[in-house]
């Protein structure tokens, strides 16, 4: 399995450097020669093989995280733990930056340490880990700073540790709380006459528990009738077959936050998206006319928020004349883009009217207006309101008396939603 | 306020006598002081300062109720052990005392760290506590000190057997906790890895209850390793088969794609013995979401996932066909994933969807990275090459994107137009004038030769071919040798067509060729047309105008044997690779030495009208890389070991048997043979000496030599068994990997058995030539897998032409 491990600056300098075999020192050397062909490490294939080495790379948050092996493995399941362990290090001290890891350096490191024995994956839950190597509390950093040093807020593991994987025994809450999360991005290619190319919509439901002991839960959805087709994955706490019987997630939790399924709903109908966006360009010799309209078509009624929409005109538009009812319109004149900031829509157009964007645009003397397809990429957020009609129901807890405080939360963006005139 | 709290600065400045301060602090009286030390002493070491004087003082606190002291003590450990081992053994007695301790956390931590040190002198004091641990109650602990054993057996296998350990490992596989059982498949599988005989772990049916128990319980990392381990079971019948897919099936719902994806691969494995119809159907389209999910997973996971399902769809090109919008490429997609899916979208292209695809493919030649564009005005040449009936619906989007004048992508245009042509000959000509219309907007070598290419073989329905030609003409000495070739050949098939208007510029180019050029790829293609020209303009027309065979789609990556053995191996990196799992770590083969001795038996030269028709026109494969005479170092030929000294040589030679002309073969490519010496003989018995294949250092004593001959028109190897080991050898058996000329046994491999030691056996092996083809590099290659029950050997063998010349 995992060899060595290396965090690299985007520079390539090795930041913290593991090996749990012996030491491979010309790994970086070698990721470094590779990448040396891309601009970026983000565009380096994330598996290569240098002579007798395989490496392996996530690029994330600006660091280089990478980890060698020497023989056939499972590549995949080096990129999952990889990305699992920028998760780790995101959950133990927020968004990892040179920085944080230098200054949390033995915490990497006796994380590290743990994540991996002689190469193979050994405790790899957050929950877990947490037990063994605590993460810096705020309390232990004061105390530190002024140079006492501290055990207070951090707890001595307990020597017995759970059957249950991903959970540690003797979790105590005063409030038991459990949030859920719903979050969905809709991908959707549209043509200009609004036929739907292709529309998805990919949705994660998301939890972070803070209940006491070993509950096992129950949780139903209304419309569960979405996740028929085998689109879904789960985290491993849920009881799959029951799932398969009768469409109910059941699970004990691990404590905290944790994703606790994905899935993929295909949206075959334009009535079912969003917003309606009609784009219109037009060019004759020397001048051109866009007119561009916006307006919510499925919103549930909500309000669509942080409303954007950008457009990259052809090279030969020398100026824009435009004109928003609605939000604000800039022109980048060195790539051309075109972006229109629009902000809320109303579902109640007699305040406000349609968002309606309408101008000229001005060729450069001289210049072949070409007509080529072109373009609108739009951006947006609607809360309390998913794409794909997916909600939960109830949720039951079993095996603790407790009955938790209940939170839920949904909200719908636009990832890739693009409509091509 | 967050921001300004920082922990301690572990990295501030050296100041003299640092380590004295922290010798100091190392014995403090307060447990903290001391902890926050040892961190200090372990940044600075592994910033590489020397902090080993301070040895002592550190290990002083491993003795500790704090078991993150004690984990801080232990890694300080871990990293001297490489550099002073015999200091390291200073702290044994602690930790075969941690092993005995009440918290099973610190026996599993003292055990775990124990086999991390890797210093031979720690085994004697390992192995009591380890077999101890084997055998610990708490399942924590013996998951720990199972893998420990596969750390042990890496640094003294002969002890790890010795002691019973890999026994007491195998007999953990019927443990009670799933976490047990999933470490000690890992720890077997190493082992089995790392062995000679790999027969430590070997997947029965009652393991296989086990496994299959464990499956559901265990942690996605333990369920990876089960699932690997069943990849290796065979089943007996179709209904364990299907029983175990569908214990398998619900792995496909897993968060953790490795987990999906090894599923995936166990599943490829059995569908081949399920013969039940209506479950094979019901497997493979539970297969197909799974598959679409890993795409919504992070770049480097999609990656991996697009390279598997490129080779899955070669094989099943049914579990994805409704899946296609998925792969669609989204602007920010680092290019890696771009290209993948470009390449699962061809394959995924069908007369059903292709209007999609091909609205697509326009819309990513519009992007900016001139890469991925060029590869998607590529992908609809692919698409009509593929599809005949969208053929047309291509050519027109090829012809939309060459009026944008955007450079690259109309070079590139003209380039795959090239490809349409030859799949289609004389059905798109109408669009040449269009094509024409960029000729002065051409500035790379493949574009040029491509549209020369078009020119020279639509000749005679192109009024203007000449004028056009001259355009090029004129900078002849400064094009490329890709150029240069096109433009030679071109002229010469004008001359053909149209004698009368062409004769003074083949005969200018063909001066400029034989005698201002120093590339001799150039003036031989010009002396050799020169003389045709002069000698037969009949023959000349049947070579230079002869039909080609039309090319292929390009959808199949890697050749049918390859991809079996791929495909048993998906989620691998050799999937990723497309490269065979042997030529990744396995068992390696001693490719290259074989490769020089057989070299030196050099080719022999082809009297093959045919054939040096197809090396002057240079249409021998077909594979759309090779089509414009790349072969004869063209720049951007993709495989550059194809063919360069041998050709050159078969060409020369060539002329003398042809056309007699030897005096006016160039000097400077002097044949080093005797042209008379090699006629192929049939009915005769041709023979050449045998080479060695294999020798007992690298085949575990066996040795192998052996020849290909000829005897009355079959053709066999001769092979030369030698038994150096002191057992007997038995089971012995051949097979060949798919080659250029189909050569495959004819018969299975007779060895006098058992093979005693010390005896030697020759034996005649009979060929066909009706197995797969596959073009190999160079063609004469034969890559040969012999097995006998030591084990599994590779080896290249290479046939020389005139033994196979007369079979084809």
């Amino acid at each position: 399995m995992i060899s060595s491990l290396f965090i690299l600056d985007t520079s390539g300098k090795v930041i913290i450097e593991k090996h749990w075999r012996h030491v491979i020192g010309r790994a970086v050397d070698d990721f470094l020669k590779i990448s040396q062909a891309s601009s970026s490490p983000y565009e380096v294939p994330p598996v290569v093989a240098c002579e007798e080495l395989y490496l392996h790379h996530v690029y994330r948050s600006g660091l280089v995280f990478l980890a060698v092996t020497e023989e056939e493995v499972s590549p995949l399941s080096v990129l999952h733990f990889l990305h699992r362990t920028v998760d780790l290090l995101v959950d133990y001290f927020g968004p990892v930056t040179e920085l944080i890891i230098k200054e949390n350096f033995v915490i990497v490191y006796e994380l590290l340490e743990e994540l991996l024995d002689y190469g193979f994956p050994y405790i790899t839950e957050p929950n877990i880990l947490k037990d063994v190597v605590p993460p810096p509390s705020l309390l232990s950093t004061v105390m530190n700073a002024v140079s006492l040093g501290t055990n207070f807020g951090t707890k001595q593991p307990s020597g017995s540790l759970s059957s249950v994987p991903w959970r540690s025994t003797g979790i105590k809450y005063t409030n038991n709380e459990i949030f859920f999360d719903i979050v969905e991005t809709v991908d959707a290619i549209l043509d200009r006459n609004n036929n739907i190319i292709t529309a998805e919509a990919h949705g994660e439901v998301l939890c972070n528990t803070r209940l006491s002991g070993m509950p096992d839960l129950i949780l139903t959805f209304m419309n569960h009738r979405v996740l028929e087709d085998n689109m879904t994955s789960f985290h491993p706490c849920v009881r799959y077959h029951r799932f398969e019987k009768d469409r109910v997630l059941s699970f004990v939790p691990p404590d905290g936050q944790f994703k606790l399924m994905d899935y993929n709903v295909n949206m075959s109908s334009p009535q079912t998206l969003p917003l309606l966006v009609k784009p219109s360009i037009h060019f004759s010799k020397t001048t051109g006319k866009l007119d561009i309209s916006v307006q919510p078509r499925s919103t549930g009624g909500k309000i669509v928020e942080n409303a954007a929409l950008s457009i990259t005109l052809p090279k030969a538009v020398a100026s824009v004349k435009l004109n928003a009812n609605v939000g604000q319109c800039t022109f980048d004149q060195m790539t051309k883009e075109l972006r229109w900031t629009i902000g809320k829509i109303s579902t109640d157009f007699n305040v406000s009217g349609v968002p309606l964007l309408t101008g000229n645009l001005y060729m450069e003397s001289g210049a072949v207006p070409i007509q080529m397809a072109r373009t609108v990429y739009i951006d947006f957020k609607i809360n309390m309101y998913t794409a794909s009609g997916l909600r939960i129901d109830t949720l039951q807890v079993h095996h603790e008396p407790y009955k938790p405080f209940k939170g839920v939360r949904t909200v719908t963006r636009a990832g890739r939603y693009q409509i091509r005139i | 306020m967050a921001a300004a709290v920082r922990g301690p600065k572990f990295f501030s400045t050296t100041k003299k006598g640092e380590n004295f301060e922290l010798k100091a602090d190392l014995n403090s009286e307060y447990r903290e002081k001391r902890k926050e030390t040892v961190k200090k002493v372990i940044a600075n070491m592994t910033i590489g300062k020397d902090v080993s004087s301070l040895f002592a003082d550190v290990v002083k606190n491993m003795q500790t109720e704090d078991l993150e002291l004690k984990k801080l003590v232990y890694l300080y450990l871990i990293n001297y052990a490489r550099t002073q081992p015999e200091l390291v053994i200073l702290a044994v007695n602690t930790f075969v005392k941690d092993t005995d301790d009440v918290n099973p956390l610190i026996r599993a931590l003292a055990i775990r760290t124990m086999g991390m040190l890797r210093v031979e002198k720690i085994i004697d004091y390992l192995l009591e506590p380890l077999k101890k641990g084997l055998k610990d109650e708490d399942p924590y602990v013996r998951k720990t000190a199972a893998l420990c054993v596969a750390k042990l057996y890496d640094l003294s296998p002969m002890i790890a057997i010795d002691n019973g350990l890999i026994t007491i490992v195998q007999d953990m596989l019927s443990d009670r906790n799933p976490m047990v059982i999933a470490n000690a498949v890992a720890a077997l599988a190493e082992i089995s890895e790392a062995s000679v005989r790999r027969d430590v772990f070997v997947v029965n049916r009652s393991i296989l209850t086990k496994l299959l128990a464990a499956l559901n319980e265990c942690t996605e990392w333990g369920q990876i390793c089960i699932l690997n381990s069943l990849a290796s079971y065979r089943p007996h019948d179709t209904r364990e088969a299907g029983d175990i897919a569908e214990r398998v099936l619900p792995r496909l719902q897993h968060a953790n794609a490795s987990v999906v994806l090894s599923a995936v691969r166990v599943l490829m494995i059995y569908l081949e013995f399920i013969t039940n119809d209506e479950l094979l159907k019901q497997i493979t389209r539970k297969m197909a979401p799974p598959l679409v999910t890993l795409l919504s997973s992070e770049p480097e996971i999609q990656y991996v996932a697009l390279r598997n399902i490129n080779l899955i769809l070669q094989k099943r090109a049914d579990v994805l066909n409704q899946e296609i919008r998925v792969f669609f490429i989204k602007y920010n997609d680092p290019p890696y994933v771009k290209l993948e899916k470009l390449e699962v979208i061809i394959k995924l292209c069908s007369d059903k969807n292709v209007d999609q695809v091909l609205s697509e493919l326009r819309e990513y030649a519009n992007e900016v990275d001139v890469d991925f564009v060029r590869k998607s005005v590529g992908a609809i040449g692919r698409c009509a090459v593929k599809i005949e009936s969208a053929s047309e619906k291509c050519v027109n989007a090829l012809l939309d994107l060459i009026k944008t004048k955007v450079s690259h992508v109309v070079q590139e245009a003209i380039v795959v137009i090239k490809d349409i042509f030859r799949k289609y000959p004389n059905r798109y000509e109408g669009i040449i004038p269009a094509l024409c219309e960029n000729l002065d907007t051409l500035d790379e070598p493949e574009a040029k030769a491509s549209l020369i290419w078009i020119v020279g073989e639509y000749a005679d329905r192109i009024d203007n071919a000449t004028e056009l030609l001259e355009f090029f003409l004129e900078g002849f000495k400064d094009e490329t040798s890709m150029v240069q070739l096109q433009l030679i050949s071109a002229s010469v098939k004008l001359f053909l067509k149209k004698p009368g208007a062409a004769q003074e510029i083949v005969q200018r180019i063909l001066t400029t060729a034989t005698q201002g050029c120093d590339n001799p790829d150039i003036r031989d293609r010009a002396y050799i047309y020169w003389r045709l020209l002069s000698s037969n303009p009949q023959t000349a027309k049947a070579v230079v105008l002869a039909e080609k065979p039309p090319i292929e789609a390009d959808t199949a990556t890697v050749s049918e044997s390859l991809l079996d053995e791929l495909l048993h191996n998906i989620g691998s990196l050799a999937s990723v690779y497309h490269k065979s799992p042997s030529l990744l770590g396995g068992t390696s083969v001693e490719i290259g030495r074989t490769r020089e001795v057989l070299d030196l038996e050099g080719e022999e030269p082809e009297v093959d009208a045919r054939t040096v028709a197809a090396q002057v026109n240079a249409v021998v494969g077909g594979g759309i890389d090779n089509l414009l005479d790349l072969d004869f170092g063209g720049p951007s030929a993709g495989s550059p070991a194809v063919a360069t000294p041998p050709p050159m040589r078969t060409q020369t030679s060539a002329i003398d048997d042809l056309l007699g002309l030897t005096d006016l073969s160039p000097s400077t490519s002097t044949p080093t043979y005797q042209p008379g010496g090699f006629e192929p003989m049939v009915g005769a018995t041709s023979t050449t000496p045998k080479v060695s294949f294999l020798t007992s250092a690298n085949a575990k004593g066996l040795d192998v030599q052996g020849a290909f001959t000829r005897r009355n028109g079959d053709l066999y190897l001769e092979l030369s068994f030698a038994n150096r080991t002191s057992g007997p050898m038995t089971e012995f058996a051949i097979q060949f990997n798919t080659n250029t000329y189909g050569i495959t046994p004819a018969a299975s491999l007779q060895v006098p058995e058992p093979l005693a030691p010390n005896q030697s056996a020759d034996v005649l092996l009979r060929l066909s030539t009706s197995g797969g083809v596959q073009k190999m590099d160079p063609p004469n290659l034969i890559q040969i897998a012999l097995k006998n029950n030591l084990g599994i050997y590779y080896f290249n063998a290479f046939i020389a032409e005139d033994i196979v010349g007369n079979h084809r």
